[in-house]
Protein backbone atom coordinates (compact mmCIF):
# COMPACT_ATOMS: atom_id res chain seq x y z
CA UNK A 1 0.00 0.00 0.00
CA UNK A 2 1.24 3.49 -0.82
CA UNK A 3 0.48 6.58 1.19
CA UNK A 4 1.35 10.10 0.03
CA UNK A 5 1.68 12.82 2.66
CA UNK A 6 1.34 16.42 1.48
CA UNK A 7 0.88 19.86 2.99
CA UNK A 8 2.15 23.39 3.26
CA UNK A 9 5.72 23.76 4.50
CA UNK A 10 5.74 23.83 8.28
CA UNK A 11 2.38 22.09 8.63
CA UNK A 12 4.05 19.07 10.22
CA UNK A 13 3.92 16.83 7.17
CA UNK A 14 7.35 15.29 7.71
CA UNK A 15 6.83 14.81 11.44
CA UNK A 16 3.50 13.09 10.75
CA UNK A 17 5.11 10.91 8.04
CA UNK A 18 7.87 9.83 10.38
CA UNK A 19 5.62 8.91 13.28
CA UNK A 20 3.17 7.22 10.91
CA UNK A 21 5.91 5.03 9.47
CA UNK A 22 7.34 4.09 12.87
CA UNK A 23 3.85 3.29 14.24
CA UNK A 24 3.06 1.04 11.30
CA UNK A 25 6.33 -0.79 11.75
CA UNK A 26 5.63 -1.29 15.45
CA UNK A 27 2.31 -2.92 14.58
CA UNK A 28 4.10 -5.45 12.43
CA UNK A 29 4.02 -3.99 8.92
CA UNK A 30 6.97 -3.90 6.58
CA UNK A 31 7.47 -0.18 5.97
CA UNK A 32 9.49 1.99 3.63
CA UNK A 33 9.84 5.73 4.12
CA UNK A 34 10.31 7.59 0.85
CA UNK A 35 11.67 11.11 1.16
CA UNK A 36 10.68 12.98 -1.99
CA UNK A 37 11.66 16.42 -0.76
CA UNK A 38 14.41 18.55 -2.32
CA UNK A 39 15.47 19.19 1.26
CA UNK A 40 15.14 15.68 2.67
CA UNK A 41 14.48 15.69 6.41
CA UNK A 42 12.37 12.56 6.87
CA UNK A 43 15.33 10.78 8.43
CA UNK A 44 15.16 13.12 11.42
CA UNK A 45 11.47 12.37 12.02
CA UNK A 46 12.16 8.66 11.63
CA UNK A 47 14.87 8.81 14.27
CA UNK A 48 17.98 8.06 12.22
CA UNK A 49 19.72 11.17 13.50
CA UNK A 50 21.44 14.23 12.09
CA UNK A 51 24.58 12.66 10.65
CA UNK A 52 22.85 9.85 8.81
CA UNK A 53 20.25 12.24 7.41
CA UNK A 54 23.08 14.43 6.09
CA UNK A 55 24.85 11.41 4.65
CA UNK A 56 21.81 10.42 2.63
CA UNK A 57 21.51 13.97 1.35
CA UNK A 58 25.16 13.95 0.17
CA UNK A 59 24.59 10.60 -1.47
CA UNK A 60 21.54 11.96 -3.27
CA UNK A 61 23.51 14.96 -4.46
CA UNK A 62 26.35 12.75 -5.69
CA UNK A 63 23.88 10.68 -7.67
CA UNK A 64 22.31 13.79 -9.15
CA UNK A 65 25.72 15.07 -10.15
CA UNK A 66 26.65 11.78 -11.77
CA UNK A 67 29.34 10.95 -9.27
CA UNK A 68 27.55 7.81 -8.19
CA UNK A 69 25.97 5.02 -10.18
CA UNK A 70 22.21 4.97 -10.50
CA UNK A 71 20.53 1.83 -9.25
CA UNK A 72 17.87 0.62 -11.62
CA UNK A 73 15.47 -1.52 -9.68
CA UNK A 74 13.30 -0.66 -6.71
CA UNK A 75 15.19 -3.16 -4.55
CA UNK A 76 18.46 -1.78 -5.85
CA UNK A 77 17.43 1.73 -4.87
CA UNK A 78 16.42 0.64 -1.40
CA UNK A 79 19.75 -1.08 -1.01
CA UNK A 80 22.00 1.61 -2.44
CA UNK A 81 20.33 4.83 -1.33
CA UNK A 82 18.66 3.75 1.85
CA UNK A 83 19.33 3.36 5.49
CA UNK A 84 17.65 1.51 8.31
CA UNK A 85 15.58 3.43 10.81
CA UNK A 86 14.49 2.17 14.21
CA UNK A 87 11.69 -0.45 14.18
CA UNK A 88 13.01 -1.65 10.83
CA UNK A 89 11.65 1.15 8.67
CA UNK A 90 13.78 1.40 5.53
CA UNK A 91 14.34 5.00 4.54
CA UNK A 92 15.32 6.08 1.08
CA UNK A 93 15.82 9.52 -0.42
CA UNK A 94 14.69 10.09 -3.98
CA UNK A 95 14.71 12.98 -6.31
CA UNK A 96 16.02 12.71 -9.82
CA UNK A 97 16.60 8.97 -9.74
CA UNK A 98 15.53 6.94 -12.76
CA UNK A 99 12.30 5.03 -12.56
CA UNK A 100 13.14 1.49 -11.52
CA UNK A 101 12.68 -1.36 -13.97
CA UNK A 102 10.61 -4.30 -12.74
CA UNK A 103 12.66 -6.99 -11.01
CA UNK B 1 8.95 6.95 -9.48
CA UNK B 2 6.38 6.25 -6.81
CA UNK B 3 3.88 5.03 -9.38
CA UNK B 4 6.26 2.40 -10.74
CA UNK B 5 7.12 0.82 -7.41
CA UNK B 6 5.68 -2.70 -7.39
CA UNK B 7 2.70 -3.37 -5.09
CA UNK B 8 3.40 -5.64 -2.15
CA UNK B 9 2.62 -6.03 1.54
CA UNK B 10 5.11 -3.28 2.29
CA UNK B 11 3.56 0.02 3.23
CA UNK B 12 5.31 2.93 1.56
CA UNK B 13 5.00 6.30 3.27
CA UNK B 14 6.00 8.98 0.76
CA UNK B 15 6.78 12.39 2.21
CA UNK B 16 6.24 14.72 -0.74
CA UNK B 17 7.79 18.13 -1.27
CA UNK B 18 6.05 20.93 0.62
CA UNK B 19 3.34 22.63 -1.40
CA UNK B 20 1.42 21.18 -4.28
CA UNK B 21 3.91 21.28 -7.13
CA UNK B 22 4.91 17.64 -6.82
CA UNK B 23 1.33 16.55 -6.35
CA UNK B 24 0.37 18.10 -9.66
CA UNK B 25 3.14 16.12 -11.37
CA UNK B 26 2.59 12.77 -9.64
CA UNK B 27 1.24 10.28 -12.23
CA UNK B 28 -2.44 9.54 -11.71
CA UNK B 29 -3.43 6.78 -9.30
CA UNK B 30 0.07 6.46 -7.85
CA UNK B 31 -1.11 5.88 -4.28
CA UNK B 32 -4.05 4.38 -2.40
CA UNK B 33 -4.15 7.07 0.28
CA UNK B 34 -3.28 10.76 0.44
CA UNK B 35 -2.92 12.51 3.77
CA UNK B 36 -3.23 16.28 3.53
CA UNK B 37 -1.64 17.82 6.63
CA UNK B 38 -3.16 21.13 7.60
CA UNK B 39 -2.61 23.59 10.45
CA UNK B 40 -5.61 25.51 11.72
CA UNK B 41 -4.60 28.74 9.95
CA UNK B 42 -6.22 30.22 6.82
CA UNK B 43 -2.91 30.06 4.96
CA UNK B 44 -2.39 26.37 5.65
CA UNK B 45 -6.04 25.55 5.01
CA UNK B 46 -5.83 27.32 1.65
CA UNK B 47 -2.93 25.12 0.56
CA UNK B 48 -4.71 22.05 1.93
CA UNK B 49 -7.84 22.79 -0.07
CA UNK B 50 -5.82 23.03 -3.26
CA UNK B 51 -3.93 19.85 -2.42
CA UNK B 52 -7.12 17.92 -1.67
CA UNK B 53 -8.59 19.06 -4.96
CA UNK B 54 -5.56 18.01 -7.00
CA UNK B 55 -5.32 14.67 -5.20
CA UNK B 56 -8.99 13.94 -5.89
CA UNK B 57 -8.78 15.03 -9.52
CA UNK B 58 -5.75 12.82 -10.07
CA UNK B 59 -7.20 9.74 -8.34
CA UNK B 60 -4.60 9.61 -5.61
CA UNK B 61 -6.63 7.23 -3.48
CA UNK B 62 -8.69 8.17 -0.49
CA UNK B 63 -7.99 11.72 0.67
CA UNK B 64 -7.84 12.23 4.43
CA UNK B 65 -7.30 15.63 6.05
CA UNK B 66 -4.96 15.57 9.04
CA UNK B 67 -5.82 18.58 11.19
CA UNK B 68 -2.50 19.12 12.96
CA UNK B 69 -1.51 21.29 15.96
CA UNK B 70 -5.13 21.58 17.09
CA UNK B 71 -5.03 23.59 20.31
CA UNK B 72 -8.72 24.14 21.02
CA UNK B 73 -12.27 23.77 19.74
CA UNK B 74 -11.98 26.86 17.52
CA UNK B 75 -9.03 25.30 15.74
CA UNK B 76 -10.89 22.06 15.21
CA UNK B 77 -14.00 23.80 13.92
CA UNK B 78 -12.00 26.02 11.58
CA UNK B 79 -10.51 22.99 9.82
CA UNK B 80 -13.65 20.85 9.81
CA UNK B 81 -15.72 23.69 8.37
CA UNK B 82 -13.22 24.23 5.59
CA UNK B 83 -13.13 20.53 4.74
CA UNK B 84 -16.78 19.70 5.25
CA UNK B 85 -16.75 17.16 2.41
CA UNK B 86 -13.71 15.24 3.58
CA UNK B 87 -12.69 12.81 6.31
CA UNK B 88 -10.83 14.84 8.93
CA UNK B 89 -8.66 13.35 11.66
CA UNK B 90 -7.18 15.40 14.48
CA UNK B 91 -3.69 15.59 15.96
CA UNK B 92 -3.57 17.78 19.06
CA UNK B 93 -1.03 20.54 19.63
CA UNK B 94 1.69 18.87 21.65
CA UNK B 95 5.02 20.06 22.98
CA UNK B 96 6.56 16.71 22.00
CA UNK B 97 6.63 17.74 18.33
CA UNK B 98 8.54 20.94 19.10
CA UNK B 99 10.97 19.13 21.40
CA UNK B 100 11.58 16.48 18.74
CA UNK B 101 12.17 19.11 16.06
CA UNK B 102 14.60 21.01 18.25
CA UNK B 103 16.54 17.86 19.02
CA UNK B 104 16.36 16.40 15.53
CA UNK B 105 14.68 13.27 16.91
CA UNK B 106 11.52 11.35 16.15
CA UNK B 107 8.59 12.31 18.40
CA UNK B 108 7.96 8.60 18.99
CA UNK B 109 11.41 8.35 20.61
CA UNK B 110 10.95 11.49 22.70
CA UNK B 111 7.65 10.21 24.17
CA UNK B 112 5.75 7.29 22.61
CA UNK B 113 2.75 7.97 24.86
CA UNK B 114 2.42 11.65 23.95
CA UNK B 115 -1.08 12.62 22.73
CA UNK B 116 0.12 13.68 19.29
CA UNK B 117 2.05 10.45 18.85
CA UNK B 118 -0.84 8.21 19.85
CA UNK B 119 -3.18 10.22 17.61
CA UNK B 120 -0.92 9.63 14.61
CA UNK B 121 -0.61 5.99 15.53
CA UNK B 122 -4.40 5.68 15.49
CA UNK B 123 -4.50 7.39 12.10
CA UNK B 124 -1.97 4.87 10.82
CA UNK B 125 -4.15 1.96 11.92
CA UNK B 126 -7.26 3.48 10.34
CA UNK B 127 -5.57 4.25 7.03
CA UNK B 128 -4.13 0.80 6.57
CA UNK B 129 -7.30 -0.96 7.65
CA UNK B 130 -9.40 0.94 5.11
CA UNK B 131 -6.68 0.57 2.51
CA UNK B 132 -6.78 -3.19 2.85
CA UNK B 133 -10.60 -3.16 2.79
CA UNK B 134 -10.69 -1.01 -0.34
CA UNK B 135 -8.33 -3.35 -2.10
CA UNK B 136 -10.62 -6.33 -1.54
CA UNK C 1 17.37 51.89 -0.65
CA UNK C 2 17.37 48.36 0.68
CA UNK C 3 17.01 45.26 -1.47
CA UNK C 4 16.43 42.23 0.70
CA UNK C 5 15.08 38.74 0.02
CA UNK C 6 14.01 36.30 2.73
CA UNK C 7 14.67 32.58 2.30
CA UNK C 8 14.44 29.48 4.47
CA UNK C 9 12.71 26.17 5.05
CA UNK C 10 8.94 26.25 4.52
CA UNK C 11 7.19 27.20 7.73
CA UNK C 12 10.09 28.95 9.50
CA UNK C 13 8.36 32.33 9.29
CA UNK C 14 9.71 33.87 6.07
CA UNK C 15 6.36 35.27 5.01
CA UNK C 16 5.52 36.61 8.47
CA UNK C 17 8.88 38.31 8.77
CA UNK C 18 9.17 39.62 5.20
CA UNK C 19 5.64 41.00 5.13
CA UNK C 20 6.02 42.64 8.52
CA UNK C 21 9.43 44.01 7.51
CA UNK C 22 7.87 45.59 4.41
CA UNK C 23 5.10 47.21 6.46
CA UNK C 24 7.46 48.57 9.11
CA UNK C 25 9.90 49.91 6.53
CA UNK C 26 7.03 51.64 4.76
CA UNK C 27 6.03 53.25 8.06
CA UNK C 28 9.42 54.96 8.07
CA UNK C 29 8.26 56.92 5.04
CA UNK C 30 10.04 54.64 2.61
CA UNK C 31 8.64 53.54 -0.77
CA UNK C 32 8.41 49.75 -0.55
CA UNK C 33 7.85 47.18 -3.24
CA UNK C 34 6.95 43.81 -1.69
CA UNK C 35 7.59 40.90 -4.05
CA UNK C 36 6.20 37.43 -3.43
CA UNK C 37 7.61 34.75 -5.71
CA UNK C 38 6.32 31.81 -3.72
CA UNK C 39 3.86 29.74 -5.76
CA UNK C 40 1.73 29.55 -2.62
CA UNK C 41 0.57 32.95 -1.32
CA UNK C 42 2.15 33.84 2.03
CA UNK C 43 3.30 37.43 2.03
CA UNK C 44 -0.15 38.82 1.31
CA UNK C 45 -1.41 37.61 4.69
CA UNK C 46 1.38 39.29 6.62
CA UNK C 47 1.11 42.46 4.53
CA UNK C 48 -2.56 42.68 5.41
CA UNK C 49 -3.73 42.42 1.80
CA UNK C 50 -6.66 40.19 0.84
CA UNK C 51 -5.14 37.18 -0.87
CA UNK C 52 -5.19 37.67 -4.59
CA UNK C 53 -4.62 34.68 -6.76
CA UNK C 54 -3.98 36.86 -9.77
CA UNK C 55 -0.42 36.55 -11.01
CA UNK C 56 0.78 38.94 -13.66
CA UNK C 57 -0.57 37.97 -17.09
CA UNK C 58 1.57 36.14 -19.62
CA UNK C 59 1.52 38.95 -22.14
CA UNK C 60 3.67 41.28 -20.06
CA UNK C 61 6.67 39.83 -21.86
CA UNK C 62 7.30 39.10 -25.51
CA UNK C 63 10.12 37.34 -27.31
CA UNK C 64 13.16 39.55 -27.55
CA UNK C 65 15.21 40.35 -30.65
CA UNK C 66 17.33 37.62 -32.24
CA UNK C 67 20.60 37.19 -30.37
CA UNK C 68 19.45 39.20 -27.40
CA UNK C 69 17.61 38.51 -24.16
CA UNK C 70 14.92 35.88 -24.70
CA UNK C 71 12.02 37.69 -23.08
CA UNK C 72 11.57 41.42 -22.82
CA UNK C 73 8.77 43.59 -21.50
CA UNK C 74 6.20 44.11 -24.23
CA UNK C 75 6.51 47.31 -26.26
CA UNK C 76 5.08 50.25 -24.43
CA UNK C 77 5.55 48.67 -21.02
CA UNK C 78 8.46 49.95 -18.97
CA UNK C 79 9.47 49.13 -15.39
CA UNK C 80 7.53 52.02 -13.88
CA UNK C 81 4.49 51.17 -15.98
CA UNK C 82 4.70 47.53 -14.96
CA UNK C 83 4.70 48.40 -11.29
CA UNK C 84 1.95 50.92 -11.82
CA UNK C 85 -0.27 48.42 -13.64
CA UNK C 86 0.31 45.25 -11.70
CA UNK C 87 1.25 46.11 -8.15
CA UNK C 88 -1.53 45.95 -5.58
CA UNK C 89 -1.49 48.82 -3.07
CA UNK C 90 -1.57 47.71 0.54
CA UNK C 91 -1.60 49.17 4.04
CA UNK C 92 1.11 51.77 4.73
CA UNK C 93 1.21 52.18 0.95
CA UNK C 94 3.30 49.05 0.40
CA UNK C 95 3.06 48.08 -3.28
CA UNK C 96 2.69 44.34 -3.67
CA UNK C 97 3.62 42.16 -6.63
CA UNK C 98 2.71 38.50 -6.62
CA UNK C 99 4.41 36.28 -9.16
CA UNK C 100 3.50 32.83 -7.99
CA UNK C 101 1.00 30.84 -9.90
CA UNK C 102 -0.55 28.57 -7.35
CA UNK C 103 -1.10 25.70 -9.72
CA UNK C 104 2.60 25.47 -10.47
CA UNK C 105 2.41 25.83 -14.22
CA UNK C 106 6.06 26.27 -15.05
CA UNK C 107 5.77 28.37 -18.19
CA UNK C 108 3.73 31.05 -16.48
CA UNK C 109 6.17 31.24 -13.59
CA UNK C 110 9.08 31.53 -15.97
CA UNK C 111 7.50 34.40 -17.84
CA UNK C 112 6.79 36.12 -14.57
CA UNK C 113 10.39 35.64 -13.59
CA UNK C 114 11.61 37.14 -16.85
CA UNK C 115 9.26 40.07 -16.52
CA UNK C 116 10.52 40.68 -13.02
CA UNK C 117 14.19 40.46 -14.13
CA UNK C 118 13.53 43.11 -16.75
CA UNK C 119 11.73 45.34 -14.29
CA UNK C 120 14.61 45.06 -11.83
CA UNK C 121 17.15 45.94 -14.50
CA UNK C 122 15.25 48.91 -15.79
CA UNK C 123 13.70 50.41 -12.71
CA UNK C 124 15.08 53.52 -11.12
CA UNK C 125 17.22 52.15 -8.24
CA UNK C 126 16.38 55.08 -6.03
CA UNK C 127 12.64 54.68 -6.55
CA UNK C 128 11.98 51.58 -4.45
CA UNK C 129 13.12 49.52 -1.54
CA UNK C 130 12.51 45.90 -2.54
CA UNK C 131 11.49 43.33 0.07
CA UNK C 132 10.98 39.82 -1.23
CA UNK C 133 9.63 36.52 0.00
CA UNK C 134 11.20 33.55 -1.75
CA UNK C 135 9.75 30.05 -2.11
CA UNK C 136 10.51 27.72 0.80
CA UNK C 137 13.53 25.44 0.58
CA UNK C 138 16.73 25.70 -1.37
CA UNK C 139 16.04 24.67 -4.94
CA UNK C 140 18.30 26.49 -7.37
CA UNK C 141 15.36 27.76 -9.41
CA UNK C 142 14.26 30.03 -6.61
CA UNK C 143 17.40 32.09 -7.00
CA UNK C 144 16.21 33.26 -10.36
CA UNK C 145 13.81 35.35 -8.35
CA UNK C 146 16.42 36.79 -6.04
CA UNK C 147 18.73 38.54 -8.47
CA UNK C 148 17.57 41.94 -7.27
CA UNK C 149 18.69 41.12 -3.75
CA UNK C 150 21.68 42.82 -2.17
CA UNK C 151 20.94 40.97 1.07
CA UNK C 152 19.78 37.37 1.35
CA UNK C 153 18.31 36.92 4.81
CA UNK C 154 18.08 33.25 5.69
CA UNK C 155 15.39 32.73 8.30
CA UNK C 156 16.27 29.91 10.71
CA UNK C 157 14.51 28.34 13.69
CA UNK C 158 16.43 26.42 16.34
CA UNK C 159 15.41 23.06 14.84
CA UNK C 160 17.54 20.48 13.07
CA UNK C 161 15.39 20.59 9.93
CA UNK C 162 15.51 24.35 9.58
CA UNK C 163 19.27 24.38 10.10
CA UNK C 164 19.73 21.67 7.45
CA UNK C 165 17.91 23.73 4.85
CA UNK C 166 19.66 26.94 5.91
CA UNK C 167 23.03 25.28 5.41
CA UNK C 168 22.06 24.26 1.90
CA UNK C 169 20.95 27.81 1.19
CA UNK C 170 24.19 29.20 2.53
CA UNK C 171 26.19 26.79 0.37
CA UNK C 172 24.34 27.67 -2.81
CA UNK C 173 24.84 31.33 -2.09
CA UNK C 174 28.56 30.98 -2.73
CA UNK C 175 27.83 31.22 -6.45
CA UNK C 176 29.19 34.28 -8.26
CA UNK C 177 25.73 35.64 -8.91
CA UNK C 178 24.77 35.40 -5.26
CA UNK C 179 23.71 38.43 -3.25
CA UNK C 180 26.46 40.59 -1.74
CA UNK C 181 25.40 39.73 1.79
CA UNK C 182 24.14 36.42 3.14
CA UNK C 183 22.91 36.86 6.68
CA UNK C 184 20.75 35.07 9.19
CA UNK C 185 17.57 35.97 11.00
CA UNK C 186 16.91 33.68 13.94
CA UNK C 187 13.19 33.07 14.51
CA UNK C 188 11.14 31.43 17.29
CA UNK C 189 14.02 31.90 19.68
CA UNK C 190 13.51 30.87 23.31
CA UNK C 191 16.96 31.58 24.72
CA UNK C 192 20.45 32.89 23.90
CA UNK C 193 21.64 29.31 23.42
CA UNK C 194 19.24 29.04 20.48
CA UNK C 195 21.00 31.95 18.81
CA UNK C 196 24.39 30.44 19.55
CA UNK C 197 23.33 27.15 18.04
CA UNK C 198 22.12 28.83 14.87
CA UNK C 199 25.16 31.06 14.59
CA UNK C 200 27.57 28.15 15.07
CA UNK C 201 25.75 26.03 12.51
CA UNK C 202 25.66 28.65 9.79
CA UNK C 203 28.75 30.75 10.35
CA UNK C 204 27.09 33.91 9.09
CA UNK C 205 26.17 37.15 10.89
CA UNK C 206 22.90 36.92 12.76
CA UNK C 207 21.35 40.31 12.08
CA UNK C 208 18.01 39.71 13.73
CA UNK C 209 16.73 37.68 16.68
CA UNK C 210 12.98 37.15 16.72
CA UNK C 211 11.52 35.52 19.83
CA UNK C 212 8.70 33.00 20.04
CA UNK C 213 5.54 35.07 20.23
CA UNK C 214 2.07 33.53 20.67
CA UNK C 215 0.56 36.73 19.23
CA UNK C 216 1.88 35.72 15.81
CA UNK C 217 0.07 32.38 15.90
CA UNK C 218 -3.03 34.24 17.06
CA UNK C 219 -2.72 36.68 14.16
CA UNK C 220 -2.21 33.79 11.72
CA UNK C 221 -5.37 32.06 12.90
CA UNK C 222 -7.36 35.29 12.59
CA UNK C 223 -5.95 35.95 9.09
CA UNK C 224 -4.44 39.18 10.34
CA UNK C 225 -0.98 40.59 9.79
CA UNK C 226 0.99 40.51 13.06
CA UNK C 227 1.34 44.27 12.51
CA UNK C 228 -2.41 44.76 12.53
CA UNK C 229 -3.10 42.40 15.42
CA UNK C 230 -1.36 43.38 18.64
CA UNK C 231 2.22 44.65 18.78
CA UNK C 232 4.39 42.35 20.84
CA UNK C 233 7.88 40.82 20.93
CA UNK C 234 7.70 39.73 17.29
CA UNK C 235 6.83 43.18 15.98
CA UNK C 236 9.48 44.80 18.18
CA UNK C 237 12.11 42.41 16.89
CA UNK C 238 11.23 43.05 13.24
CA UNK C 239 11.36 46.80 13.94
CA UNK C 240 14.89 46.32 15.16
CA UNK C 241 15.70 44.27 12.09
CA UNK C 242 14.49 47.11 9.87
CA UNK C 243 16.70 49.54 11.81
CA UNK C 244 19.73 47.27 11.35
CA UNK C 245 19.00 46.93 7.65
CA UNK C 246 18.70 50.68 7.22
CA UNK C 247 21.98 51.27 9.02
CA UNK C 248 24.01 48.56 7.36
CA UNK C 249 22.48 47.68 4.04
CA UNK C 250 21.32 50.92 2.50
CA UNK C 251 22.65 50.90 -1.05
CA UNK C 252 22.46 54.69 -1.33
CA UNK C 253 24.62 55.22 1.77
CA UNK C 254 27.12 52.72 0.47
CA UNK C 255 27.42 54.43 -2.87
CA UNK C 256 27.79 57.85 -1.32
CA UNK C 257 30.68 56.73 0.85
CA UNK C 258 32.14 54.54 -1.91
CA UNK C 259 32.35 51.58 0.43
CA UNK C 260 32.86 48.14 -1.05
CA UNK C 261 29.84 45.89 -0.34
Amino acid sequence: MKIAVVGKGGSGKTSVSGVLARSLARSGHSVVGLDCDTNPNLGLSLGVGDLETERLLSLRDQIDEGEQEHAHTWDGILEAYGTDSPDGVRLTVVNRIDNPEPD
Amino acid sequence: MLSSVPESDTVIVADLEAGIGTLTRLPEASVQSTLVVVEPTPRSIDVGLRAALVATERNQGHVTIVANKIANQDDDTRVRNAFADHDVVTVPEDRVMITADRRGSSPIDVDPEAPAVTAISDIATQIVRSGIQNAK
Amino acid sequence: MIRIAFAGKGGVGKSSISGSFARLLARRDQPVLAVDSDPLPGMAYSLGIPVDDRPTPDDVVVEGPEGGVRWVLRPGLDAAGFIDSYATPGPDNVQYLQFGNTWGHVSTLQRGQHAWSQVVKEMDPSAWNVVGDLPGGSRQAMFGWAKYADVLAVVVEPTAKSIHVARQLRNISNATWAPAHVVVVANRVDSPSDVERISDALERPVIGVVPNDPLVTEADKLALSPIDHRPGPFVNAVEQLVAVAESNYDLDKRERTNEKP
